[in-house]
């Protein structure tokens, strides 16, 4: 068994989990040896990942061990490879390796660099049980470490309030929608009596009418967890704000990984959302409508909104933030429209151009001394050349311009939203085109044009520490759109596991033209439409022109539509008048009936007790042959 | 007689004589390193166990001796407790007067005790490793010559140790008497015919009272706090954990092997109501403690309880349950008495409020006594989780006229919980004000309390191993 190939999928999962246990234990007052270990346990999960999608790319298997078994109970750890798995893992040590490394340069001077390295190494950990996991109670279990890890990681900076906030509130969000995920979970297990992703996919194959009238709320619970992670409308109001952690972070946990977990998720249970649809009675009124459509709209809506928010932003990586937000709309409605391809392949190339935005923009940060603010930066381009080229084509890329990769994903998406739902085409063209508008919007305002502050005035390019990874990411951004990563995932989730025909290179370059052509050229007109839009606006501007033009829309945009002024309210309403009833449960009940009531009784009892042992040998010897005769006087008595 | 079947009792009780001698030409600020020599023999002794067969039971003097599955487990438990309390002593030394070098001879010569009674195979091994263990824990509670409290907690000992020795060789004696045979295998098959008979019945109580006093099952317990508080910390643990090991050993044998089935079976209520009896005396009485030696005193009690939930199941599992309970019993009482033994040394106090703030103290010292302590409480994923959880199984298996007991058991969970968590609260929340010294560690103890650390997480986590050696080892006793 040793010997086995399979088997380096548990080193992959487990070495970054040694690293972290290892720094934590034994190297957190070694700054430069833990960020090392760190970063060699990513880097070489990475390269087994590499070593394991080279030597059985196509293939799909698990490897297991069994934890406890007793007699009758047993329980078994299962890690699924199959493509859609060795993709992501792929995925997520790679990017996570360059991040690791950027890291250390970007924080190489934080007097808590161990315990940042181990969260992350935490935090890598978790989130490859998750792309490893083979049933829903491991992945929840992991999908709550995510949580965790991703708390410490954002509450990095534990003394700034923003920041300690900021964790508080992304760890409450996803609880919410954790819990509608447990209960997704347990419809699903109530229904089907089985938790394992093959065997409840192969039930459904056989019976889609297996789930019965549960199948509708059975799956939006379970979208309920993905909604949460992938911060979808309207649990999204955690990311923004998750910004407060150090950059790398936000490149790691909100661009390529953490996010992506949610769409992640609905990829690998893309078979219940196949069941034959029905809705119970009390939800008669949706009848005709199919979870995947709630999906879907609720995917648009959010990729709508936060491209809306995002237009009035100032904040560089708020601006990125809701630009995720966005594109997670995307990849999410994706999904709703039967394209679970599409949305990973999405998700697969913005993990790499939004991962090196967010690093050009830690980079742009790092050089002017943690200004973020974009209207006091200004004329970067020729101070830091190379920040700025790669930031330019990751925002080309997010732009989706050909022949960068984002417009082949992206151009993915459209042709799924033209072949099912006109409405929502029309709505993602729309955003596509606020997409560009507001990326170029960040790119003339923060790197061309004149210096507009003192910061900006001083900036100089970022070591090479930090560059590095920014250039092997630029090579993905370009690359990754033509090197038949889509061609593989319809494999993965074609019904007999047939792979596509190869395409040459040409081909390759204008597939969606051939494919499509409708959707790419309108995609193409609406990124058009955006970039002279927003050289209109902001070509040489040296203040937002849309507030006075606009006024209160341009107001309520920059307020995110007042969404988090809201919740507050309501939570805030809510808490008061569960609270009062909680304290008088907690104080008169639980702790003075339940607890002080039986603390006391036990204590009065003890207390008694001890009176017996006096410490009289006398009476001990006395006691003890009184208790020999009783138990002769017990097993007699009957 | 097959002599080499005997060979690792004989390189320990070998070993304890070279020591005593050894000791003689040992200049005094060297006697230490006796110690650790001793704790390596026992290491060396344990590596060599492994190149034992026990696959098939195998006989020495006169039938009187059997190696096999169980005996071999009980063998391994003991020689790892020893090397802990070895390592616990050698740390502890400097608190003795004189007899350091003789204060490991004796802890080999109990252990020789120990593994000869998880042979034992007839009454008279049984009675013999017995007093083998009993003799040498008179001297070694009271080793603290100087300090009345180890004397009295010795005199104690001795009087309530002969009073129930004496009970043990009355009930042999009658058990003798009436069947005519002093051997295990033998007497199983000849006592089906004197299942009425009251004085057989009576001799075998007797014997049960006998090894009820060693596992302090209610109510043989009284002598426990008592010699648990007076007694040197290594001593203490080793009572603990080793002295109650062997009484569990011979009582599963006992039961298990010599006692006819239907004797047994009538007994099941008796075993129930003492394990549920020693259960709640336990944690009841642990509540208003102070003393941290008194308190886990208290909580041996109560363990035993747990222990005799799995004797009282009567069956595979339950004696799987106290095997495996007892292997995470040993780690985590272990830990516990190491940091202990440490604070009473450093501090000269074992009262709770020494043990306030030991977190900025000694966070190694303090992590260890929070993990015993939860462990203890049975909080997963330690140890002591998976082993209650395994007992309490295996009465829940054996039908609804045990559910009372459950009851009983989770009751007594729930009431340790609230002592446990004060000893938990006394390290980090405790408003008295914090001395700044820093405790001292040495190498060997930080080793063995890492060790212990890691042994009540392993069996916690991954309790598969054990409890597959468990089973193996209970295979030999009959339900």
């Amino acid at each position: 068994m040793a010997t086995q190939i399979e088997n380096i999928a548990w080193w992959i999962l487990l070495l970054p989990l040694l690293s972290a246990v290892g720094i934590t234990l034994f190297t957190l007052r070694f700054h430069k040896l833990s960020a090392q270990i760190s970063i060699a346990a990513v880097s070489v999960s990475f390269l087994l990942s590499l070593l394991l999608f080279v030597a059985l790319p196509g293939s799909a298997f698990s490897v297991s061990a069994s934890w406890i078994h007793v007699a009758d109970l047993s329980i078994d750890f299962r890690l699924i490879l199959d493509p859609l798995s060795k993709l992501m893992l792929l995925v997520v040590t790679g990017v996570g390796m360059l991040i690791h490394i950027y890291s250390y340069g970007y924080l190489h001077d934080d007097r808590s660099l161990s315990r940042y390295f181990a969260s992350l190494s935490l935090f890598t950990f978790s989130m490859l049980g998750i792309v490893l996991a083979s049933n829903f109670v491991m992945m929840f279990i992991f999908w709550e470490l995510v949580g965790v890890s991703s708390y410490l990681l954002i509450g990095f900076w534990y003394e700034k309030a923003s920041a300690a906030d900021a964790c508080k509130k992304a760890f409450l969000t996803n609880r919410v929608g954790d819990f509608g995920f447990i209960l997704g979970i347990l419809v699903v297990w109530a229904a089907l009596g089985s938790l394992e992703f093959d065997q409840l996919k192969a039930v459904l194959a056989a019976h889609p009418g297996k789930l019965g009238a549960m199948a509708g709320v059975g799956g939006l619970l379970v979208f309920c967890g993905a909604m949460g992670k992938s911060a979808q409308f309207p649990l999204h109001v955690w990311l923004p704000d998750a910004m407060e952690g150090p950059t790398p972070v936000s490149a790691l946990i909100h661009a390529a990984t953490m996010v992506a977990a949610g769409v992640y998720m609905l990829c690998r249970t893309f078979f219940l959302f196949q069941a034959t649809p029905a809705w119970p009675e009390a939800l008669a009124f949706l009848h005709g409508w199919t979870a995947l459509d709630i999906i879907a709209w609720i995917g648009g809506a959010t990729a709508l909104m936060a491209a809306l928010m995002a237009v009035q932003q100032d904040d560089i990586k708020r601006i990125l933030a809701y630009s995720t937000l966005s594109q997670l709309g995307y990849m999410v409605m994706a999904v709703g429209l039967s394209g679970p391809s599409p949305a990973m392949y999405h998700l697969t190339t913005h993990a790499f151009f939004k991962a090196m935005l967010f690093l050009g923009a830690g980079s742009v940060i790092h050089a002017c001394h943690h200004e973020q603010n974009i209207w006091r930066m200004g004329g970067l381009f020729r101070k830091m050349p190379i920040t700025s080229w790669t930031f330019l084509l990751g925002a080309l890329a997010l732009c989706g311009v050909q022949p960068l990769s984002g417009f082949y994903s992206k151009d993915a998406i459209l042709a799924q939203a033209m072949e099912h739902s006109l409405p929502l085409f029309g709505l993602a063209m729309g955003v596509a085109g606020l997409t560009t508008f507001y990326m170029f919007r960040l790119v003339f305002v923060a790197f061309f044009g004149k210096e507009r502050g003192e910061q900006a005035a001083h900036a100089h390019e970022s070591p090479g520490i930090m560059t590095w990874p920014l250039r092997a990411l630029a090579f993905f951004t370009v690359a990754s759109g033509v090197m038949g990563i889509d061609h593989f995932i319809a494999g993965a989730f074609a019904a007999g596991g047939h792979e596509a025909a190869s395409l040459s290179f040409a081909e390759a370059l204008m597939a969606p033209f051939a494919h499509s052509p409708a959707a790419a050229f309108l995609g193409l007109f609406a990124t058009m439409l955006g970039l002279s839009a927003a050289w209109a606006c902001y070509g040489a501007a040296d203040a937002d022109p849309l507030p006075q033009r606009f006024g209160s829309i341009a107001q309520t945009m920059r307020h995110r539509f007042y969404f988090d002024e809201m919740y507050e309210e309501a939570i805030r309403l809510t808490h008061d008048a569960i609270a009062s009833v909680a304290d008088w449960i907690d104080r008169w009940l639980i702790s003075g009936l339940l607890v002080r009531g039986a603390h006391g009784s036990f204590e009065v009892f003890g207390r008694f007790l001890r009176l017996l042992q006096s410490g009289n040998l006398q009476t001990y010897a006395f006691l003890l042959v009184a208790g020999l005769l009783a138990i002769i006087y017990l097993s007699f008595s009957h | 007689m097959n002599a080499s079947l005997l060979s690792l009792e004989w390189m320990i009780l070998g070993g304890g004589l070279v020591f005593l001698l050894l000791d003689l030409w040992t200049p005094a600020g060297k006697k230490r390193s006796l110690g650790y020599a001793a704790a390596a023999l026992v290491a060396v002794t344990l590596v060599w166990s492994f190149r034992v067969d026990a696959s098939t039971p195998q006989l020495a003097f006169n039938d009187g001796y059997v190696l096999d599955a169980l005996a071999l487990f009980f063998k391994r438990f003991f020689l790892i407790a020893t090397i802990g309390v070895l390592l616990m002593s050698v740390d502890f030394a400097d608190q003795f007067q004189a007899g350091i070098g003789e204060y490991y001879s004796l802890i080999l010569f109990a252990l020789g005790g120990m593994m000869l009674a998880a042979s034992a195979n007839d009454f008279t091994m049984l009675f013999v490793s017995i007093e083998l263990i009993t003799v040498t824990f008179y001297v070694l509670t009271s080793f603290l010559r100087h300090k009345t409290p180890s004397l009295e907690a010795g005199i104690k000992y001795l009087i309530l140790g002969a009073l129930s020795s004496g009970v043990m060789v009355y009930g042999i004696a009658l058990v003798f008497g009436s069947s005519g045979t002093m051997k295990f295998g033998e007497l199983a098959e000849k006592a089906a015919g004197l299942t009425h008979q009251k004085v057989f019945l009576i001799g075998a109580l007797f014997l049960v009272a006998g090894l009820a006093f060693k596992i302090s099952a209610f109510p043989f317990h009284v002598w426990t706090p008592d010699v648990y508080e007076g007694s040197p910390s290594p001593t203490t643990a080793f009572l603990a954990v080793g002295s109650k090991a062997a009484g569990f050993v011979l009582l599963l044998r006992f039961l298990f092997v010599a006692m006819p089935h239907a004797v047994v079976a009538e007994w099941s209520r008796v075993l129930m109501v003492m394990s549920g009896v020693t259960i709640l005396y336990g944690n009841l009485c642990a509540i208003p403690q102070r003393s941290l030696k008194r308190l886990l005193g208290y909580s041996s009690i109560s363990n035993g309880g747990y222990m005799l939930l799995g004797v009282a199941a009567m069956s595979h599992e339950g004696s799987t349950a106290v095997l495996y309970y007892l292997s995470g019993y040993l780690f985590t009482v272990l830990a516990g008495f190491l940091v202990i033994s440490i604070v009473v040394r450093q501090l000269g106090s074992d009262d709770l409020k020494a043990i306030a703030g030991l977190h900025r103290r000694s966070p190694l010292l303090a992590t260890a006594l929070t993990l015993a302590m939860v462990s203890l409480a049975g909080v997963p994923p330690l140890a002591g989780f998976f082993g209650k959880f395994l007992l309490l199984k295996s009465v829940l298996e054996q039908g609804s006229s045990y559910y009372w007991l459950m009851a009983v058991a989770v009751v007594g969970v729930v009431i340790s919980i609230s002592y446990y968590l004060g000893v938990v609260r006394a390290i980090y929340w405790s408003d008295r004000p914090i001395e700044p010294k820093e405790l001292i560690l040495g190498a060997p103890m930080r080793i063995a309390l890492y060790a212990c650390v890691l042994g009540m997480l392993y069996l916690g986590l991954f309790p598969n191993f054990t409890l597959e050696l468990a089973s193996r080892a209970t295979g030999v006793l009959k339900f």
